[in-house]
């Protein structure tokens, strides 16, 4: 004979309990974590090394860079400036609250203002796990096509902040701005769209806003 | 995979809720996932098999209860399947709607032996 014991309980729910501990441990240090996504290829390491070099004199920058395998874009951004260390995710397409606060404990944030999580290249899995970060940006680059609100709804209903990349390219690319920000924002009325080149360095300022704003309104908290 | 880390992570909260009430055996566990959750059943129990060797679910049998993706339309008021209307309302038209259930991805509940 069988019992039946019930149980209904997302399998999200372990995740999100380690993710809402991180993230008042990390509020009460003051680090202003921010979990970075984006597909493979958006340009979020290229971002970062421009988003260090706006900002390494106004606020001490942590990156911890996940990847499934290599250090590429650890030594990368240690190169422009800011400390940085590798997580490997072993195989696994996302980070968990879990493996967030080892890169966390790896990278040691106590003289860190806005610790930078790069997340796993990949639209569908990072958006389901809460990584314990106080804010959530994507990257969309140009060339991946304005389509992608519709395609991965998830992605853009978890961000607070998207950045739209490679603007540079527009001119050769049939991505619309304005579809992109429609359907974006009829996922999510409350997202802010940034449009940078991170290779040109256009917008950058009004990213760098952004943080700023965000990191003191997190510290001040 | 997509299902790989689902299935880990379910895995995981299954034992430690073995573990915390003191249970020692599982016949059968029942996930609950929606239509609407990118979750592709078929590819979910491939990856729970392979995840669960050596844990004390490695003899245990999975099912899943898959609920529909309903919504309730934003033009006409009525409820319809997302899934099966492509995400347009049959009565109207309209593509408006507010998602009433199908994005579940629970641990619905355990069998175990008397």
């Amino acid at each position: 004979m069988l019992r039946t014991i019930e149980i209904k309980q997302s399998i999200f729910a372990d995740n999100d309990r380690d993710a809402d501990a991180l993230r008042s441990e990390l509020r009460e240090k003051g680090v202003f974590l921010l979990n970075l996504m984006s597909s493979p290829g958006s340009g979020k390491t290229t971002t970062l090394v421009k988003t260090i070099a706006a900002l390494q004199n106004e606020l001490r920058i942590g990156v911890i860079e996940a990847d499934i395998d290599s250090d590429v874009d650890a030594h990368t951004v240690q190169r422009a400036g800011a400390k940085a260390i590798q997580l490997h995710t072993g195989g696994m397409c996302h980070l968990t609250a879990d493996m967030t606060r080892q890169g966390v404990e790896a990278l040691g944030v106590e003289d860190v203002d806005l610790a930078i999580l790069e997340n796993v290249g990949n639209l569908v899995c990072p958006a389901e796990f809460d990584t314990g970060a106080a804010k959530n940006a994507m990257i969309l680059s140009v060339p991946e096509g304005h389509d992608k609100p519709l395609k991965y709804p998830l992605m853009f209903e978890v961000c607070d902040v998207m950045l739209i990349n490679k603007i540079d390219v527009l001119p050769y690319f049939d991505f619309d701005l304005d579809k992109v920000r429609e359907y974006a924002l009829k996922r999510n009325p409350k997202l802010e769209l940034i449009p940078i080149s991170a290779k040109t360095g256009e917008g950058i300022d009004k990213w760098c806003d952004w943080l700023r704003r965000e990191v003191r309104a997190w510290q001040n908290r | 995979m997509h299902e790989m880390s689902l299935a880990i992570q379910a895995i995981r909260s299954v034992l430690d809720f073995a573990d915390e009430n003191g249970i020692d055996a599982i016949d059968t566990v029942v996930l609950e996932i929606g239509e609407l959750s990118l979750v592709v059943p078929e590819y979910m129990e491939e990856a729970w098999n392979a995840a669960c060797r050596s844990t004390m679910l490695e003899r245990a049998r999975l099912r899943i209860d898959v609920t529909p993706g309903n919504g309730l339309c934003q033009g006409c008021g009525k409820v319809y399947n997302i899934v099966e209307n492509r995400g347009t309302c049959p009565y109207c038209g309209s593509r408006e709607k507010e998602i009433l259930c199908g994005r579940e991805f629970n641990i619905k509940e355990l069998l175990v032996p008397e």
